[in-house]
């Protein structure tokens, strides 16, 4: 709680709190960020599901590195907008959920990326997959209800 | 844009059923909020690699395959579209003045010709590509502009609620 409350009043938070224009870019960022992200993770998941099979899963290595660069947009954006209220954001159920299902996703994406590259049976690749795709999605869904709940 | 102009359309966006049920039903509205996020990342997903093929970056997804992900991308705008109608019936008064909304909707109709020009002046050309092998430049421009009106929209989608008069 010490170190929520210290972030809160830090630069940052103030910042994001008090600049006029500071939020909303932050958060178009995070909006764009996302889309790069779950566009990686969604297209390279259908891929792994069966759909447009005909492209190599590794020529999909360039799109991963731009999965990549969404990601690391929205860690940094997503940090600055947390320092807006931590003491609120931290206890707050639909933000738990976020990042439970981001790191649920990330986990399960590289097991997917190791089941392709690997020996491991089709089905349970596709399941991994499946599995991963509905945990990157419930993160976009608990984060977009973090302004309601 | 003059209220005048906008007055009768708006009214009558929002005396429809969609509109009075999103103000009604409390949960709605964040319900078709979700959907137009996850409309988005699909959108944006399917057109990241399309886009990213013919601009030459991952030039080793295979072209045709690529292509596949047309259909998903006009689902996904599909999604978007329906649920985007359902909120300017659910408030048009606050929509149709707001700046970000103005330029959203004339970059959408930019984007819709740019991808009708990629599809009747350069999808057939493209279907030829080898794995590996290099578009033309003007099929890259139009993924280039592509991708930077899609962002570009994401963006003023985003800024709506901060720049009402």
């Amino acid at each position: 709680m010490g170190f929520l409350l210290w972030l809160e009043e830090s630069g940052l938070g103030i910042f994001i709190r008090e600049s006029l224009w500071g939020y909303p870019i932050v958060l178009s960022s995070h909006a764009v960020g996302m889309a790069t992200v779950m566009g990686v993770v969604v297209a390279l998941n259908f891929r792994v599901l069966g759909y447009a099979r005909d492209i190599s899963v590794l020529a999909f290595d360039k799109l991963f590195l731009i999965g990549w660069v969404g990601f690391i947009v929205n860690l940094i954006s997503g940090l600055i907008l947390f320092c807006n209220t931590p003491t609120t954001y931290f206890f707050q159920g639909s933000f738990q959920l976020k990042i439970a299902f981001i790191v649920g996703g990330g986990v399960l994406m590289k097991v997917v990326m190791n089941s392709v590259r690997g020996e491991t049976s089709e089905g349970l690749t596709k399941l991994a997959s499946a599995a991963c795709i509905l945990c990157w999605f419930g993160g976009v869904i608990t984060g977009r209800l973090m302004a309601y709940l | 844009m003059d209220y005048d102009t906008y007055a009768p359309l708006a009214s009558w966006f929002e005396s429809t059923m969609v509109g009075e049920q999103m103000r009604n039903i409390f949960w709605l509205f964040p319900m078709m909020e979700t959907l137009h996020f996850i409309g988005l990342t699909v959108l944006f997903g399917s057109l990241l690699v399309i886009d990213v093929r013919v601009i030459g970056f991952g030039r080793f997804i295979n072209m045709n395959s690529a292509m596949k992900f047309i259909p998903v991308a006009i689902g996904a705008f599909s999604v978007n579209l329906i649920t985007g109608i359902a909120f300017l019936c659910a408030d048009p008064f606050r929509y149709f003045p707001n700046i970000a909304f103005q330029w959203k909707m004339g970059l959408l109709i930019i984007a819709g010709l740019n991808a009708l020009w990629f599809w009747f002046g350069e999808h057939k050309e493209l279907q030829q590509l080898a794995d590996g092998e290099d578009a033309e430049f003007r099929a890259k421009a139009i993924a280039a502009v592509s991708l930077f009106l899609w962002v570009a929209i994401i963006i003023l989608g985003r800024f709506m609620p901060y720049v009402e008069y």
